[in-house]
């Protein structure tokens, strides 16, 4: 039984992406000692490789997804399923940060296929989980995928490339926005439509998809490559002024929704 | 410029409920213990129904997981394990909590 991470990274104008999956590869490796497979392109890949890589995919891209800030690659997911040479994968976003072993624990959940549909974002307690649309689903997270070589695990990759191809279809009956592309939702359609749009607990990672979002700043508390200890601050209006609030976090993943944030760790 | 002069310097305020809200977040998903084909919570319920149900000879039991399926289980294994999580885990919630509470 093979078991590794599949990463996608395909550099934009704005962000490397391949950088990103270099970090979180090194991370998959120190936390989960688990091989890192990633699908990238020719553009994204550097002169000199690192040998962190258990295999390199090269796939043509399909660059038609634009976000407020430009050219977001994030198509072609569905891949995953039939370029994964383990028997059992975790598919993880180059912007997780691996902290803990914890995903380790997805393989000895009794299901073939599972991601996360609660999330919370650190300093902001308490958001609303996101919905598709006001009468629609509440969305479930591409972020982190396992899935285990099986029928069913490839039906839910076949629905992906499917919704992902009729995207405009899905967000007319959905009432969301087509223009941007995003493997959260195709994902939230995909399980729906092969489970008969109902959906099993199973299918779901036990506890919440920490993020990392809008307001707030990180920072590593130690230079050490692997030092699990980051503060988080967050930018707290109260009556037009901004309060900074921290706190400390320690073994524990999450997911840094913003580009430049995820970068700016990189790079300490 | 070190995180502690970062703090100091934007004359930022420890979040307490933050804190609280993350160590929860942090050491629940640590209390999930995969174990004889089901997901188990070491939490305080499914310990003492685990403690005040036992089942004759073959100290079998029927349980629901945390999935909600219906799991057969080896009552007195996954007692004894569910304990040891227990107290691993709530040591280490306990003490990072006596840390937070000094920041106060």
């Amino acid at each position: 039984m093979t078991r590794g991470v599949i990463l996608f990274a395909f550099n934009s104008p704005k962000y490397n992406y391949y950088d990103m999956a270099l970090y979180t590869a090194r991370r998959v490796k120190h936390f989960l000692n688990l091989p890192t497979t990633i699908v990238t392109d020719e553009d994204s890949l550097p002169e000199v490789q690192d040998d962190i890589w258990d295999n390199i995919i090269r796939v043509t891209p399909d660059k038609d997804n634009f976000r407020d800030w430009g050219l977001w690659i994030n198509k072609g997911r569905y891949m995953a399923y039939n370029l994964s040479p383990y028997d059992e994968t975790i598919l993880l976003d180059v912007d997780y940060v691996v902290n803990s072993n914890k995903l380790l624990t997805l393989f000895d959940m009794d299901t073939d296929f599972c991601c996360h549909n609660k999330t919370n974002f650190l300093m902001h307690p308490g958001v609303p989980q996101e919905l598709l649309s006001v009468y629609s689903y509440e969305a479930l997270w591409a972020t982190v995928v396992m899935f285990r070589k099986s029928k069913r695990a490839e039906q839910i990759f076949q629905c992906l490339e499917m919704v992902q191809k009729n995207y405009e279809h899905y967000a007319n009956i959905h009432n969301f926005i087509a223009p941007v592309y995003r493997n959260d939702y195709a994902l939230t359609l995909a399980l729906r439509i092969v489970d008969g749009h109902y959906c099993d607990s199973s299918n779901f990672i036990p506890w919440d998809l920490l993020h990392v979002g809008k307001n707030t700043q990180i920072y590593k508390n130690n230079s050490d490559e692997f030092d699990t200890e980051f503060t988080v601050m967050f930018d707290n209006w109260q009556r037009g002024k901004i309060r900074k609030e921290y706190i400390t976090v320690q073994d524990m993943d999450f997911h840094i929704m913003p580009k430049d944030l995820f970068l700016d760790i990189i790079s300490e | 410029m070190d995180t502690k002069t970062l703090i100091t310097e934007a004359k930022a305020r420890f979040a307490h409920n933050s804190a609280k809200e993350y160590l929860k977040e942090k050491y629940e998903a640590k209390l999930l213990v995969a174990e004889q084909g089901g997901l188990w919570r070491a939490d305080q319920e499914t310990i003492a129904f685990l403690t005040v149900m036992p089942n004759g000879g073959d100290d079998k039991l029927i349980l629901m997981d945390t999935f909600d399926n219906p799991v057969l289980v080896d009552r007195s294994k996954l007692l004894s394990k569910l304990k040891g999580v227990y107290r691993s885990v709530m040591a280490e919630w306990y003490n990072e909590w006596k840390e937070l509470e000094n920041k106060r």
